[in-house]
């Protein structure tokens, strides 16, 4: 189900249940009307936009240029005869848009956005090597495979990009790697690079896997993982080889995220504070003393890393190589472009749903188009929802 | 996206459920909610349990509708401080300027007010459209009234770089102009805002005034949204 779905039931669920006075449910009145799909309000209200270039063409101006359109540009539009030129005249444009090194500008400050960094040499890397993917035409997917190359410099006043490879060390996946990523997001167990990972490219919190047929495990709600129960670590004293006990279930269950978060960590524990790659785990842990994390605090004997449930990931190669085939990782890097051009806050911080039948055309062009992030974004800001108001 | 809301969803019915009592005074402020990863060594380590609070959720969904509309229609964000520096230029203003209440002034120092990024703490920009960031902005466009109005008569202007030929107001009758409109609002100008720019010069006590005030109101109607 949908995330906001639930949310919606539970406070249907719940605010009957509160009501002394007998009319609470009218608290979630307009769910009904929200929920419906039979041609509701919201239907008409699609149904009612009309497309305008000239709208349209100011806000791609300022997102794709980050300036305001020249006159002449405004007149290109607003006095061609009829809505077929007028269409020719805002594509031409929004390619034009997309040549200039303004577009490389603004897609480096997308990416700076959207991964959470940046503003110092070494956190610019990953943004930088996002957006020259963007404006080359690149693959999507070589965010998390590509091997080399994957930290180049951008030059704000020209919009021009300095290939470079990384220089912390170890293998090489995009920017799963990369320096700037690990160092800014280095923390106990590496549990905050996995969340950067979940949340940039898959775009849902954890838990990431969820199972319809919940598991009593003796707590005071039912484990919803996919993995089995006891696929992660616990304390010696339960009978595990680890220090923390990621079974337990006396606060709230852990497993419900751990088994899937324990199962990528290891691969991001190589990387210490600074971001270099290190032979041995160089990431602490949260008990006194704050010692490093051992194999052994992730997972018990047997367990292998994966990125999800039956996809398992030996190396952070491997891993990176998993999240490209990974149809849901596609559908989040459409989603954010999406969101981007559509003016929306992040679509995990401030859950700005995409459900996935709005992008679907885009989604499938672009798996089909070999992940072009480029072709991607023209698709976008050419979209009929994105022309009409 | 697919598996959306696990977990928000048993923090909906937590915090729905505690606002069920009709007790309304905390038992123990420092005791986190049912359902909270934050804690200690002996529980559950610490963990951020920040995000979406679920009535504001509720709140937004019922303002603005569901997914599956608000997915294909733009929101309304507000202009990106970097963006907002590019849009002043563009209008004949120098963001750079260090005068004090100048709109480069307000404009520079006004970097949180507007809710520029904080990259050392992983937050990115807020576009969303707050009181002390619109505030900002509406004070920066009345600041940059008079760089604008100025620009139109110098032709070497980055606005008149960009708006060869445009006049905003008219000399000798001060009435406003569509090509002038249009250059500094970025969409061709209707007749509402040739009404309303009209308006606000005659209404004033001033037409020096009055021209001033209708820059400052376009300029705040037009950017509040990017």
């Amino acid at each position: 189900m949908k995330r906001i779905s639930l949310v919606l039931m539970a406070a249907a669920l719940a605010a009957p249940a509160c009501s002394s006075s007998g009319n609470g449910g009218d608290t979630t009145g307009s769910g009904s009307d929200m929920t419906g799909s039979n041609g509701d309000q919201w239907d008409q209200a699609l149904n009612d936009r009309v497309v305008d270039y000239s709208a349209a063409l100011r806000i791609a101006a300022l997102r794709l240029t980050g300036d305001l359109p020249t006159m002449d540009e405004i007149n290109q539009v607003a006095n061609a005869p009829d809505d077929a030129s007028k269409k020719t005249a805002y594509e031409s444009l929004i390619d034009n848009y997309m040549a200039r090194p303004a577009f490389a500008r603004q897609m480096f400050y997308f990416w700076r956005d959207t991964f959470k960094q940046g503003e110092a040499a070494d956190l610019d890397t990953a943004p930088a090597f996002a957006a020259m993917l963007s404006v080359n035409n690149g693959a999507y997917t070589d965010l998390f495979t590509a091997s080399s190359g994957n930290c180049p410099t951008f030059d704000e006043g020209t919009g021009a990009f300095t290939p470079a490879d990384c220089a912390n060390g170890g293998p090489k996946a995009g920017v799963l790697t990369n320096p700037g990523v690990m160092k800014q997001f280095f923390s106990n167990f590496a549990f905050r690079r996995v969340r950067w990972v979940q949340e940039t490219f898959d775009c849902v919190k954890f838990p990431a896997e969820v199972s319809d047929t919940p598991t009593n495990v003796g707590g005071s709600s039912p484990y919803t993982g996919v993995w089995p129960f006891k696929s992660i670590a616990t304390t010696m004293d339960k009978g595990g080889t680890g220090r923390v006990d990621f079974q337990d279930t006396s606060a709230v269950i852990c497993a419900n995220c751990h088994t899937t978060i324990n199962h990528i960590a290891p691969l991001f524990a190589y990387y210490d504070m600074n971001g270099q790659y290190q032979t041995n785990i160089s990431v602490p842990t949260p008990l006194d003393g704050a010692p490093p994390a051992q194999m052994t605090d992730y997972l018990p004997a047997g367990e292998t890393t994966a990125w999800r449930y039956n996809v398992p990931a030996a190396d952070i190669s491997a891993l990176g190589a998993d999240m490209a085939q990974d149809p849901a990782v596609a559908e989040c890097g459409v989603a954010r472009i999406w969101n981007w051009a559509l003016g929306k806050q992040d679509i995990v911080d401030a859950l700005e749903e995409v459900p996935s039948d709005v992008i679907a055309t885009q989604v499938a062009n672009f798996q089909s188009g070999g992940y072009k992030m480029k072709d991607l974004i023209r698709a976008v800001y050419t979209s009929d929802d994105f022309v009409k108001f | 996206m697919k598996r959306f809301g696990y977990t928000l969803a048993i923090l909906a019915s937590s915090v729905l459920a505690s606002a069920c009592t009709d007790d309304l005074t905390p038992t123990d402020t420092n005791t986190p909610p049912p359902g909270s990863t934050s804690g200690d060594q002996s529980t559950t380590f610490d963990h951020d349990n920040s995000g979406i609070s679920p009535w504001e959720l509720l709140d937004r969904l019922t303002q603005e509708g569901p997914p599956r509309y608000t997915a294909h229609v733009h929101s309304c964000p507000k202009v990106r401080y970097r963006t907002l520096g590019a849009v002043l230029t563009s209008l004949g203003a120098n963001p750079a300027n260090t005068t004090s209440l100048s709109a480069g002034d307000l404009y520079t120092n006004g970097f949180t007010a507007l809710g520029g990024p904080n990259y050392a703490n992983r937050i990115r920009e807020n576009i969303g459209i707050t009181t002390s960031g619109a505030s900002r902005e509406f004070d920066i466009f009345a600041a940059a009234a008079d760089e604008v109005i100025a620009a139109f008569g110098d032709p070497t202007s980055a606005l008149m770089q960009r708006c060869p030929g445009a006049t905003l107001f008219d000399a000798t009758t001060n009435a406003c102009s569509p090509s002038g409109i249009t250059c500094i609002i970025g969409t061709p100008a209707t007749s509402r805002h040739l009404d309303y720019c009209n308006l606000t010069v005659t209404s004033a006590s001033d037409p020096t005034v009055g021209k001033r005030l209708a820059v400052a109101a376009m300029l705040a109607a037009a950017y509040t949204c990017e």
